[in-house]
């Protein structure tokens, strides 16, 4: 991993992101995104919203104009990614560099736009020529391969929330496979919007006890959880072979060492309780990556503020990790910016990667009421300083699944 | 009680309409998960039903005392005394 990039709801790019993290700065505010509509039909009124975004004030030209709000997000981050790698992509063999996006929901703000005007204004003949392009979920990995002139493999993955962790775990089967020698891989999602924020609100996914106070609603661990909290953005990182990093002395991040991805098979919207599989995603990652557990020093928790999926996620880690899991540091990085669906596992792991560079652990905030059923000594609401050499990122999707990535300090 | 035998009937039929089960099948005393074969997004769809037939937003605050049918019922008694009978809802535009 030799280059990060993020648009979030604590700032945009990766140094303002890392910065209010570390500082515990929520991102989560009252829910303005779409004003006009009844907020009080919403049961959840809270989210972590990427206030005043304007594409153009990062990227100029007329295809960062077309296309949606959550690729918009994506050409931000892979923009600031490639530019921290150092690569100069004009010298790089274009059909060695490949693109691989995690995305959720695909281009939902045009989408619940156009669907007003035919069902609503019975306006058909009045859709907008750019609808089909920008609402289809690999707009945002065409955008970036057309910004980057990346022609390698051009991948989207939707696996709902763990879409861009297995963007991560792609990306570097592909490098290994040879297939690639750089894969620029991102998450990216923008569903605050009133009618997919509406579907979730019927869900009873989301927090709607913090509604007067949203910077509280996303509280993973704590017994007063009660949902996750909607987040958006995007993530980048820029995955190259360690011989192409090494050659072009690049600063090399971290490693991604291991991958797994599974599925519970089980139900659509809810983890197995016992945690066994979620368990064995970790073991396989880990036993992918040829790292012991006792050699784990930290998790990136998926951690959604869910009253069920915190506590089978601690299981998990227990009943893996054994006596071991007292000694791990374990963080919730949607505590910050709530949770951005495909985005989660980008940032999660661009958050993966500054610890290990950093030896700094974000906090985990609003852990002020722990539950007694997913406490570990390593959940802190203050940052904490520790030098981590392997890293376990946890993504769990709807549709029973699973991914974990085992990031490694790159010792060469 | 006519109107609290209504709301029982009512919501025995509800959900042997959502389960495709006969209505005598139901019993006040059955628990929606357990013997009903109920999961969380199968709870989740139904209550959204019963909303919808009694006019009312159930937070989630009061999930967690759902858990039979007769609790279902009890629930709607003291929040729906005098609900209107199903098909006379009115359509609210935020649905």
């Amino acid at each position: 991993m030799t280059g990060l990039g993020v648009t979030s709801a604590i700032g945009i790019g990766a140094r303002h992101f890392w910065q209010a993290a570390l500082a515990g700065r929520s991102g989560v505010s009252k829910l303005t995104a779409f004003e006009s509509m009844p907020m009080e039909a919403y049961r959840s009124q809270v989210a972590g919203q990427i206030h005043d975004f304007s594409v153009g004030r990062y990227i100029q030209g007329a295809l960062a104009e077309r296309v949606d709000r959550f690729a918009q997000f994506a050409m931000v981050a892979a923009t600031e990614a490639v530019a921290d790698s150092g690569l100069q992509l004009d010298r790089e063999d274009p059909r060695r560099i490949g693109v691989m996006v995690g995305a959720g929901m695909g281009g939902m703000v045009i989408a619940e736009q156009e669907y007003h005007r035919v069902y609503q204004d019975l306006r058909p003949n009045r859709v907008v020529p750019n609808f089909i392009p920008e609402v289809t979920l690999n707009s945002a990995s065409g955008a970036l391969a057309i910004m980057c002139g990346a022609k390698g493999p051009n991948l989207t993955i939707s696996t709902a929330c763990s879409s861009s962790a297995h963007a991560i775990g792609l990306a570097r089967e592909a490098i290994r496979a040879g297939r690639a020698d750089v894969v620029i891989a991102a998450g990216a999602d923008a569903s605050i919007v009133p009618l997919t924020f509406a579907g979730f609100c019927s869900l009873r996914a989301l927090s709607t006890a913090f509604n007067a106070s949203p910077e509280k609603a996303s509280r993973p661990f704590t017994r007063t959880r009660d949902g996750f909290v909607m987040g958006e953005g995007a993530g980048a990182l820029i995955l190259e072979s360690l011989d192409h990093a090494r050659k072009r002395g690049a600063r090399i991040y971290a490693e991604v060492a291991g991958y797994a991805a599974t599925s519970e098979a089980h139900h659509m919207v809810v983890p197995r309780e016992d945690g066994l599989e979620i368990a064995n995603t970790m073991a396989m990652a880990l036993s992918n990556a040829r790292i012991r557990p006792a050699q784990v020093d930290y998790v990136n928790a998926h951690a959604t503020s869910t009253p069920i999926g915190d506590v089978v996620e601690i299981r998990a880690i227990k009943h893996l990790f054994k006596r071991r899991a007292s000694q791990i540091a374990v963080n919730a990085t949607k505590s910050l910016v709530g949770h951005a669906l495909g985005a989660a596992g980008a940032l999660a792991g661009i958050v993966c990667a500054l610890t290990i560079d950093s030896g700094l652990i974000h906090p985990t905030i609003n852990y002020d009421d722990p539950d007694p059923d997913c406490a570990l000594p390593g959940i802190s609401e203050r940052a904490q300083e520790r030098s981590v050499e392997v890293a376990l990122l946890n993504a769990f999707g709807f549709g029973s699944n699973n991914a974990t990535v085992v990031f490694r300090r790159c010792s060469i | 009680m006519t109107n609290g035998t209504d709301i029982a009937l009512r919501v025995r039929t509800a959900l042997a309409a959502f389960l495709k089960r006969d209505v005598a099948t139901i019993k006040p005393g059955d628990v929606l998960r357990d013997d009903l074969g109920l999961d969380s997004l199968a709870t989740i769809e139904l209550l959204y039903q019963i909303e919808d037939a009694f006019d009312l937003e159930i937070p989630d605050t009061d999930l967690p005392g759902l858990v039979t049918v007769a609790d279902v019922t009890a629930y709607l008694q003291r929040r729906a005394p005098e609900a209107p009978p199903a098909p006379a809802k009115p359509q609210s535009p935020s649905r």
